[in-house]
């Protein structure tokens, strides 16, 4: 290897290196944060002025305002149905849209299209209503039907990617006397494992991410009902933030910790996984 | 209704299976997803209109009386506690009282968005009065249920109005009609500083403070964005704020005030100490924080962040009544509206008698007591106020001394956005000096305010 | 009139189908217009005839025990207030049988929707009905109960795919979308609450009011305000963050790096701290008195910013201040955004057509010209349609506004204001004030459907100039 070459290898990881930096001075701050001792927000030092991890045993006590762990397991909850959902009604979509033909195909695209642009946060009143109307506030099924029921329409840059999936297999395979359900389970699926994973995660992450519609539809104040997000969101009341900001950053390192795991295992997977010759053909 | 229910789902298997069947045999399906799937719409729909018959099951005697009630999240060990006492005090009645979490500051849009959802019984700040009262969500205390107080609680409401000082109960009142029980006194805002860097004397003005902030090297801090602050100013020079029936606010701060003081030079008197290098706009909700980081040597906020502010003062701690302001050549002791936190029936509450009893209990004199002990909240009630121990708080004390310089909230929805704009212009300087600029920012904002509503 | 059934598509060819089915049907298939079942029960297949009737008898109870109690009121919203008479034995407040006018709404929108569909439904299935006396007569094969389940797996196997789907987008987007826009014609606002107070319809009051001018006027100068910075927004939003996750995999995919797993692990950390708790803390990070603000000063940064008169505060107002906020918003969406764009082009790199590249090497293409002339179209071709979702997703990005300025910018200009408006506001955030902090819903409506107008000629045509032209099977 020229020394060149060594000098601009160098100097190409020392760029990542420095933008892996910049990215992760916020993750930094949060979690140097949620070891600080004070229980307010430091505005004057990076670090904390004194550490301790006090914050994370009494976030894992549930006191009147906090039940950390009570939510955790109610998003938990939520997010893996709703991901189980989202994900079937996503590649359901994705593999109609994408590998079948037939004549309401372009008519439904163009409504999803349609459907897209209007802005979710007009519908919430009337999605709240609806829900109240099938008794479901106040419930994690009325949360899991808003996460997932809509998901459908999100179905675009799965379809994206079966597009990609060479139609001679399929033709081989209904040669072979499979049906169109057997094609889709054994032959598109397996091929696409980074699509899938790519949706699995995004949609298990939605009801961690989500405040407002959770904030709507759990309304009754019901603590040991919150998610996460709403609990956590709570935190930053006026009246509470000073005894609580800490406890926020607590929060915020236990959630993102299973996700940075779920990411770490996924990504792996459709790094491994894609490396069949098939796409190549 | 279970019936209904019952026959509800059978059929809304019988569709799921209609879904595979129905254009069994056609070769054009296309939309048969979506058809089908409509069809087992209306069997939700049914079910649903199953629960939405008004519950009507149970008559008086012997029946559990299910309430529910929404408290603050610091509140809620305490609400506990007098719950039980409620039902103690009431022991031959069964009781089912749900506590919720619900902040005092934001409980109005949480209401709003469903009155029939929301509590019966809930605890809020009185500036969302008029929305609530507008709303028909507040269950007006009179006639009837001050019958109820009198044969159960045995008091009537001319004693409840009489308990508290009268300055709290007009917060709750409109058209002579209780809306709401007050629960505290001392939701406005006055001067926390610390003694050790400001004399007693500087804190009676913004000139001293100032002067005080620069020669110790920090800051004088108050939130100006924010429309409830910022009329401080133009309150105290004789402005006034007025509500309308239809919800519009009327204001006169562009013309001249009761105190011969005018708009201009009131905005002068506030220019002049946002451009002084020891102030410190602090944004709405951000003052804890500031307190907290130590930037700040005084500053204007409320009772709730007494214990911060101790805690960053130390031995310096003290809290006085609003400063004056220079304005127009003299000094103008500056106003505030003043505020309390008041308990509200739900006007859609099943069990509206008992609910009002349940609000009563909690803003009596034994709970404003407990009250006052569990979270230092200064009581509305005379009795309680008068207590030794609430008279010695520095911060209800600095409250209090301010509430004699306070008005009652008058003001409409649309006063808010175009006040907390004004207060921002002002931080940032973007308002020229001279008069007919400020006229003119004036002309613009009280036609914000006063813009019909809707 | 041919017996056949013909095969045109569309709506044409559904009516004339089920013309001819009456007209050409035998009794059986004349009977199944009243009861759904005769057909099927004509030729003896009573499993079918049996859902059909059970299908018919549910749509009849919707409509007499649901559909009728909000339908009839339609017209009017509703006329009964609400009273309330205190009952003082039992120590309720007992209510008249009053009208919420939102209910009657949403109501009876339901009950459109389903009966639409019935009526689709009643249609389809007496041509059905008359295709199988078709195939009775002649004699062919008339398909069993399970072979025409069987069905729904292979050929009709979009059907058994799309049913579910479908119902949950009807049921929690369609409606609540229709119900909206006809909120935009009637005045339901904060004088107009149920279920206190009723409203009605106004007809094109409010739109009039937008562009009328007048007392309103704020209102129609803040929308085109808003909708100016949305624009920007999502077009800078959607470019940047397209442009660094492309950047950003070809990077860490590139062959020098050491290490891929390892930073490619470190930027998806960044995805997994929820938003509104990285947002928040960015927020608090970047406040007037925030650690970049003591940081600033303690470098003498905001000093040097203050003497050549960038900024006229003691702070560096980065979210607080009009342009500060909208290139500071814009910056940390790209660290929001940028590791999602990277997953998505890793993945779609990996799947990078292999021979292609082979060849490109082989006729020594160096590595621009290979991602130029390969890597980008394709990356184009399959990411297309997401561009353009993704730009529609920017123009109602509610989080990173919301949680980045809420509390924290405050327009100093009046006119915005007194609209209820910020100079940062996407329309969707603003549309969220509106109803949240106003109950403005009647203004928000209309603000809706008019973003609405403008995203979707511009969108259909981005979307079908992608998708046309059979590109489509131009990688396959």
């Amino acid at each position: 290897m020229s020394s060149k070459k060594v000098v601009r290898k160098v100097l190409f990881n020392l760029l990542i290196a420095f933008l892996a930096l910049f990215w992760l001075i916020p993750i930094v701050w949060l979690v140097c944060t949620s070891f600080s001792a004070d229980s307010g927000m430091n505005t004057s030092t990076f670090l904390p002025r004194a550490w301790s991890a006090v914050h994370y045993a009494k976030l894992l006590q549930s006191d009147t305002v906090n039940q950390f762990g009570t939510w955790f397991l109610n998003t938990f909850k939520i997010a893996c149905i709703t991901c189980l959902v989202s994900t079937f009604f996503v590649l359901m979509v994705a593999y109609a849209t994408s590998v079948m033909r037939f004549k309401m195909r372009k008519p439904l695209m163009n409504i999803a299209v349609i459907l897209n642009l209007f802005p979710g946060m007009l519908a919430m009143i009337a999605v709240y209503f609806t829900l109240k109307t099938f008794n479901l506030t106040n419930s994690h099924i009325g949360l899991i039907l808003v996460y997932s029921a809509s998901s459908g329409l999100g179905y675009l840059i799965a379809k994206g990617f079966f597009d990609t999936v060479p139609r001679s297999l399929c033709e081989a395979a209904r040669l072979d006397g499979c049906n169109e359900a057997l094609i889709f389970l054994n032959v598109v699926l397996p091929m696409s494992k980074p699509i899938i994973v790519y949706t699995v995660i995004s949609s298990f992450l939605t009801p961690w991410m989500d405040f407002v519609y959770s904030k709507m539809i759990l309304n009754a104040g019901i603590s040991e009902n919150y998610t996460v997000a709403v609990g956590l969101y709570r935190m930053l009341d006026r009246s509470l933030i000073n005894t609580y900001f800490t406890q926020f950053c607590c929060g915020g390192v236990l959630v993102s910790i299973p996700i940075s795991i779920l990411y770490i295992i996924m990504q792996k997977f459709y790094v491994e996984g894609i490396t069949n010759g098939a796409v190549k053909g | 209704m279970k019936m209904k229910k019952i026959l509800a789902l059978v059929l809304a298997a019988v569709m799921a299976l209609a879904l595979v069947a129905c254009g069994g045999s056609g070769n054009n399906s296309g939309n048969s997803g979506s058809s089908g799937g409509d069809a087992q719409n209306s069997q939700n729909d049914q079910s649903g209109a199953g629960s939405q018959d008004p519950d009507t099951s149970g008559g008086a005697a012997g029946e559990t009386i299910s309430l529910t009630l929404w408290g603050a999240e610091e509140d809620q060990a305490l609400l506990v506690d007098l719950v039980e006492k409620f039902k103690a005090a009431y022991s031959d009645q069964t009781f089912d009282i749900k506590i919720g979490v619900e902040s005092e500051s934001t409980a109005k849009d949480t209401i709003l968005t469903d009155i029939e959802a929301a509590a019966d019984v809930f605890a809020f700040a009185n500036d969302q009065i008029d929305d609530l009262i507008a709303a028909g969500a507040l269950l007006p205390i009179s006639g009837d249920m001050d019958a109820v107080l009198q044969n159960y609680a045995g008091k009537s409401l001319e004693d409840i109005k009489s308990a508290n000082s009268a300055a709290t109960v007009a917060l709750a009142t409109r058209n002579d009609t209780l809306y709401a029980f007050p629960m505290g006194g001392g939701n406005n805002y006055f001067l926390y500083y610390d003694s050790t860097r400001v004399t007693d004397e500087q804190a009676q003005t913004w000139d001293g403070l100032l002067e005080a902030a620069n020669a110790a090297g920090s800051k004088m801090g108050m939130t100006l964005n924010s429309g409830w602050y910022n009329a401080s100013f133009f309150l105290g020079a004789g402005f006034t704020t007025a509500l309308n029936a239809d919800g519009s606010t009327v204001v006169d701060w562009n013309g001249t005030s009761s105190k011969g003081i005018t708009g201009v030079q009131v905005v002068q008197g506030m220019q002049a100490i946002a451009a002084n290098p020891g102030f410190l706009p602090i944004a709405d909700g951000d003052i804890s924080n500031q307190i907290n980081a130590g930037n700040v040597c005084a500053v204007i906020s409320g009772t709730w962040d007494a214990e911060a502010a101790q805690k960053a003062f130390g031995d310096g701690y003290a809290a006085a009544k609003l400063p004056t302001f220079t304005c127009a050549g003299q000094q103008v002791q500056m106003g505030c509206f003043s505020g309390g936190k008041l308990i509200g029936v739900n006007a859609y509450a099943k069990n509206s008698g008992w609910a009002v009893l349940l609000a009563e209990f909690l803003t009596n004199e034994e709970s404003q007591v407990a009250r006052f002990n569990a979270r230092q909240q200064a009581p509305s009630n005379i009795n309680a106020a008068a207590d030794p121990a609430v008279e010695a708080n520095v911060a209800i004390a600095a409250s209090a001394a301010q509430d004699a310089y306070g008005v009652v909230q008058s003001v409409g929805g649309k006063y808010w956005d175009p006040a907390k704009s004004f207060g921002e212009q002002i931080a940032q300087g973007t308002i020229a000096s001279d008069d007919a600029s400020i006229q003119a920012a004036l002309d613009s904002l009280v036609e914000g305010i006063t813009a019909p509503v809707g | 009139m041919e017996d056949h059934l013909s095969e045109k598509s569309g709506i044409s060819g559904f009516f004339s189908n089920f013309g001819t089915a009456v007209a050409k049907g035998d009794w059986a298939v004349k009977l199944t217009l009243l009861w759904w079942g005769a057909g099927y029960a004509r030729r003896k297949q009573f499993v079918k005839a049996l859902i059909m009737t059970a299908l018919e008898a549910g749509v009849i109870a919707f409509t007499f025990l649901f559909a009728m109690q909000y339908v009839p009121k339609f017209g009017t919203l509703g006329t009964v207030q609400a009273e309330q008479v205190f009952n003082m034995a039992t120590m309720k407040s007992e209510w008249n049988d009053y009208d919420n006018s939102f209910l009657i709404l949403l109501f009876s929108l339901f009950s459109f929707v389903v009966w639409a569909a019935a009526i689709v439904v009643w249609m389809r299935n007496v041509v059905n009905v008359y295709r199988l006396q078709l195939q009775a007569e002649a004699g062919r094969h008339v398909n069993s109960f399970p072979e025409d389940l069987r069905t729904y797996l292979d050929e009709k196997f979009h059907v058994t795919l799309l049913s579910l789907p479908v119902l949950g987008v009807v049921v929690f987007t369609i409606i609540p979308i229709l119900l909206l826009i006809l909120v935009a014609f009637t005045n339901y606002d904060q004088q107009h609450m149920p279920p206190t107070n009723l409203f009605s319809w106004v007809g094109l009051n409010n739109f009039i009011s937008l562009f009328g001018g007048g007392v309103t006027a704020n209102f129609g100068y803040a929308f085109a305000r808003v909708l100016g910075w949305t624009l920007v927004w999502a077009l800078f939003s959607t470019l940047t963050t397209y442009i660094g996750g492309i950047f950003m995999s070809l990077l860490l995919n590139s062959k020098m790096v050491k290490w891929p797993k390892l930073w490619r692990t470190l930027f998806m950390v960044t995805i997994a701290v929820p938003q509104f708790v990285s947002l928040l803390l960015m927020r608090n990070f970047f406040s007037n008195g925030g650690i970049m603000n003591t940081i600033c000063a303690d470098i003498g940064l905001t000093g040097f910013l203050r003497d050549i008169g960038l900024i006229s505060t003691s702070y560096i107002p980065f979210l607080s201040a009009n342009g500060w906020a909208h290139v500071m918003i814009i910056l940390i969406n790209i660290w929001i955004g940028v590791p999602y764009q990277m997953l998505i082009a890793t993945g779609v790199l990996m799947n990078l057509p292999g021979d292609q590249l082979e060849s490109a090497r082989i006729d020594g293409a160096n590595p621009y010209q290979t991602f130029r002339h390969i890597t980008m179209p394709y990356m184009l071709f399959v990411t297309g349609p997401a561009l353009v979702t993704d730009f529609v997703k920017n123009i109602n990005n509610f989080n990173v506004i919301y949680l980045l300025t809420q509390d924290v910018f405050t327009t100093t200009n009046q006119a915005m204001a007194n609209a209820q408006a910020r100079e940062v506001d996407l329309l969707t955030t603003w549309l969220f004030t509106l109803t949240q902090d106003y109950y403005n819903y009647k203004m928000a409506s209309v603000i809706g459907i008019m973003i609405f107008v403008i995203c979707a000629v511009f969108t259909l045509i981005a979307f079908n100039f992608m998708i046309r032209g059979d590109k489509e099977e131009g990688y396959q």
